[in-house]
């Protein structure tokens, strides 16, 4: 595991000036450093993505700098940058009404939920922080921690917008966490492990291998996971719990600053983690969709990050042309559609692998 | 198993808030998501029209009544000349009349276009919104054009216009209105058939003819509901009855008669028949006429009164003018659509759910600075 | 929509068809009660005969009673039959002016007589005539028969009470209220009489010609000298 390898290293480096204690630790920090530094850099680029292909969806130019003076930077590119100024440079407001310490961890818990989640997804064959052998597992765990923060946000705020976002979040996220459940399931079943480099390996040898290809139940369990994954991460058209027009800003209405860009920043990477997962899942993960070819490690952190961008991409795109769902008719399409597919899938899968793979 | 009973709460939407366009407040009960009385709580932007036109001469309330609607100033404009026209017996000539129901039909293009966008927003879908700005932007370019400003043009005067229509008016508009209607379709299809957006709105916030009668809802809200009532064909003001087109009526394609749809519908359609009435009244303008000609030196109507119609983009705009034969009116009221469209809200909107309820008063299409004068 | 609801509202707009308008109007849930309404209208339009609007051949008609009269003589003729003593003074054929009393049974009269049939409230306008009186306009006008008039009721400012007609033509409510907001006129019989668009703690009734408005309101002075606008 790459702690393991960090602390080889660094222990041939140091190993004479310091104790091994401090080189664990030291180990540990810079894998967490380094997810730390991935998503704030993932964070900024996929903000402006958004500025940028909602503008287009939009037929406008979105962020642009002309001439010389204060602007965005050519092409805009420096407005994630202010964005993130601006965010941090805001007075930090919290309600006196506000449930203080419940208030302040939060957003803390939110983001604590989508950090730790990096820790699992494999980037190329050693390219991972922690080969877990659950490590689908986990990550589908420690996901739910965002809807104890989101319940929480909603509650410590003492706002009834706050209150109405909370429960909302709080419903459809457990909802839709079974069909997403169940679909991975079906790749569980595939591949026979629940860790995701076997996973991954499971599907080596170009395109055809991917698990997405492996029969025709599959692709149904991929839309259904997908469309699973997208409740989960409160995204248009379920972006019920921060619905700005219904619920002015759901959860984060009394939040402001940088404990709203928490908030924020726990989207788009709990979005890259559903993503991975769905890349890893069914897309074949860090293999190149050439057998053989283009497969070197720099190769495979590329087709990783360029399946799981491809996904979020779909997700930006999603949300700028589609209307929101209502409360109840979220319901019935997980509880009445996607359960009863996603169970039917399973089946499905199972009895394709007695017959044909036998 | 006992029956769970919830505690009511209540809540206010607004007056600060995304969705009720303006400064609103619904005091609303809710029991969890399902909301069960909606009691609106008007006049945050009261600023005492009335009151000052009783105070002004008659050609200064035209600025006020423009800052009533500010999404449909010039069909504000209309219905007040029109009043004053008919008070003080003054005709028009045939340029002046064409010229007024261009710039008429054009602001009821960019008013639904905006309508319809924000019933968009409400639900969600911010491309569309955006999309009908665009074109309503190009609307407000040829108002530029004619008078100088984009919201508030102050350009139908007591017996003519404050300008006549400037050169290469006539290209641009034809221009526009051929790169426009394709885009109508577009819209339609955008927004209108997206199963999402039929899903929220269709069978939602049905509201019935005789209820809609009753409330003195008008315009699109009432024609949704399966009346064939438009001002332009029933009572017909200005030169209305020289053009050809159809008044749209919800048929509740989708859903019920009556629903948020058909109020979306109806809208849509109405800007296709506004393009005919545009097209027409182009082809009919005359050449020659001066804009200013049966402008009077005073305006002084006799002593009476009188109680107008017209139909703006929110329905009857009635405007009730008391004269005692000075300058200044002894009483001006106006009838606004909007205020009786809102009033309809607690009965077609109690008992749905919390975005429904945003839905419904998305569609009724309610612009606050009419409703509260 | 669900399967008894959608038998529940059958069953409703069946009866409604036979005549009976109760059922419907006892369903306690709005939105099914809206649903069957709109049920109702939909079942009247695909039966031809009883039409909610057949307005061709109602104009025609209509247009044979214009010739002889005016909608006034045909409304005051129509009231003189069930009410006696309800006009006030001389009438001049523009308008029809009447005494507050009873005025709510003549309202029900206009709304709900076939040949009258004023279904649509258009106006409410107060207006203060100066001389310690003030009068409430009402502008009305049927759907069905295409016709308009002007009612005009007088009352004194120290006893301003005219009966509302709220609940026969819903739309009165909030007319009601605001011309009860800016001329202090008393409807008496008004569910929810409170002032609309002014606070509810403002004093004086802004319309009157003798208004004048409050020295402070919550600690702001109101400036008398009015610059810039006048």
């Amino acid at each position: 595991m790459t702690v393991d390898y960090i602390f080889d290293f660094l222990t041939g480096l140091l190993g004479g000036f310091l104790g091994s204690d401090y080189l664990l630790l030291a180990s540990m920090l810079i894998p967490c450093l380094a997810i730390f530094g991935f998503i704030t850099i993932y964070a900024l680029i996929v903000i402006y993505a958004e500025l940028k292909v909602s503008s287009f969806i939009q037929d406008k130019v979105g962020p642009m700098g002309q001439g010389v003076g204060l602007h965005a930077g050519k092409w805009g590119l420096l407005q994630p940058v202010a964005d993130a100024l601006k965010l941090l440079l805001k007075e930090d407001i919290i309600p006196s009404s506000a449930d203080r310490p419940l208030f302040i961890l939060a957003p803390f818990m939110i983001f604590i939920g989508a950090f730790i989640s990096f820790v699992a997804i494999p980037f190329g064959e050693s390219i991972i922080v922690a080969d877990l052998n659950i490590g689908l597992f986990y990550i589908l765990g420690v996901g739910s921690i965002a809807v104890l923060s989101l319940i929480l946000a909603g509650w410590a705020s003492n706002n009834k917008w706050s209150l109405y976002g909370g429960m909302r979040s709080a419903a459809q996220i457990v909802s839709y966490e079974i069909p997403a459940g169940l679909s991975l399931i079906v790749v569980i079943m595939l591949a026979g492990t629940l860790n995701l480099q076997d996973i991954i390996k499971y599907q080596e040898g170009g395109i055809f291998n991917w698990i997405i290809f492996d029969n025709p139940f599959v692709p149904i369990a991929f839309v259904v996971y997908f469309i699973s994954a997208l409740a989960e991460v409160n995204r248009t058209p379920f972006d019920l719990p921060e619905s700005e027009s219904e619920l002015v800003a759901g959860f984060a209405t009394e939040y402001s600053g940088m404990r709203y860009a928490f908030f924020f920043l726990s989207e788009y990477a709990n979005m890259f983690v559903v993503s991975a997962v769905a890349a890893a899942g069914f897309l074949g993960g860090w293999q190149s969709p050439f057998d053989g070819f283009m497969s070197t490690p720099a190769w495979s952190v590329f087709w990783m990050i360029s399946k799981t961008g491809f996904l979020i991409f779909v997700m930006i795109w999603l949300r700028w042309t589609l209307p929101r769902l209502r409360v109840d008719q979220l319901m019935n399409v997980c509880w009445k559609v996607f359960l009863p597919i996603a169970l039917l899938n399973i089946f499905g899968v199972a009895i394709w692998t007695v017959v044909f793979n036998s | 198993m006992g029956v769970v009973h919830g505690q009511e709460m209540v809540l206010n939407i607004g007056p600060q808030h995304p969705a009720t366009h303006g400064v609103l407040r619904l005091q609303v009960k809710t029991d969890g998501e399902v909301i069960s009385e909606i009691t609106p709580y008007l006049g945050y932007l009261h600023r005492c029209f009335e009151k000052h036109c009783e105070n002004v001469t008659y050609e200064q309330v035209i600025p006020f009544t423009d800052r009533c609607d500010y999404l449909a100033s010039m069909t504000m404009n209309f219905g007040y000349v029109v009043a004053v026209e008919k008070l003080m017996d003054i005709k028009v000539n045939d340029r002046v009349q064409h010229i007024r129901v261009i710039m008429a039909e054009l602001q009821r293009i960019a008013s639904h276009l905006l309508a319809t966008g924000v019933f968009g927003l409400d639900l969600g879908a911010f491309t569309p919104f955006l999309h009908m700005l665009r074109d309503r932007e190009r609307i407000i370019d040829l108002f530029e054009m004619t008078c100088g400003a984009r919201l508030l043009y102050n350009y139908m005067w007591v017996g003519g216009l404050s300008h006549d229509l400037p050169k290469g008016f006539v290209e641009a508009t034809l221009n526009f209105l051929d790169y426009f209607e394709p885009k109508i379709d577009e819209f339609e299809n955008l927004l209108g058939h997206n199963k999402i957006f039929v899903e929220r709105t269709a069978d939602i916030g049905i509201m019935p003819a005789e209820v809609a009668i009753n409330f003195g809802v008008t315009g699109p809200n009432l024609r949704a509901s399966g009346v064939n009532w438009d001002l332009r064909k029933d009572d017909p003001y200005s030169i209305y009855d020289k053009f050809d087109f159809n008044v749209p009526v919800g048929q509740g394609i989708k859903g019920t008669v009556g629903d948020s749809w058909d109020r979306f519908y109806v809208r849509l359609q109405e800007i296709r028949e506004s393009v005919k009435i545009v097209r027409q009244a182009i082809d009919q303008l005359p050449k020659d006429g001066d804009v200013h000609q049966s402008m009077p030196k005073k305006i002084r109507p006799p002593k009476g009164s009188i109680y107008s119609r017209t139909e703006s983009p929110r329905g009857d705009l009635g405007y009730y003018i008391e004269s005692d034969g000075s300058d200044t009116p002894s009483r001006l009221k106006m009838r606004s659509p909007a205020f009786t469209a809102l009033g309809v809200l607690d009965e077609i909107a109690g008992g749905w759910l919390m975005s429904d309820v945003l839905a419904i008063l998305g569609s009724l299409d309610i612009v606050l600075g009419e409703i509260d004068r | 929509m669900s399967e008894d609801i959608q038998v529940l509202i059958d069953d409703v707009v069946a009866k409604a068809l036979a005549g009976d308008m109760d059922p419907i109007n006892n369903i306690e849930d709005r939105v099914t009660r809206s649903k069957a309404k709109a049920a109702l209208v939909k079942a009247k339009r695909s039966q031809p005969e009883t039409e909610i609007k057949s307005k061709d051949s109602e104009v025609s008609e209509h247009s044979d009673v214009k010739a002889k009269d005016t909608i006034e003589h045909i409304v005051i003729a129509s009231l003189t039959k069930n009410f006696s003593n309800f006009l006030d003074g001389e009438q001049n054929g523009e308008w029809i002016q009447m005494k507050p009393e009873n005025w709510f049974d003549i309202a029900k009269h206009l709304k709900e007589n076939e040949d009258l049939y004023f279904d649509s409230l258009q106006c409410n306008t107060g207006f203060d005539l100066e001389g310690g009186m003030l009068e409430s306009r009402y502008n009305l006008h049927s759907m069905k028969h295409l016709h308009a008039i002007e009612i005009r009721i007088k009352v004194s400012i120290e006893n301003p009470n005219i009966p509302s007609v709220e609940s026969l033509w819903r739309v009165a409510d909030w007319f009601e209220r605001e011309t009860y907001d800016m001329f202090g006129i008393n409807f008496t019989g008004h569910r929810d009489l409170r002032r609309i668009l002014l606070p509810e703690d403002w004093e004086g009734w802004p319309l009157r010609k003798n208004y004048e408005e409050q020295e402070t309101y919550h600690g702001i002075v109101v400036p008398k000298v009015k610059e810039g606008w006048e």
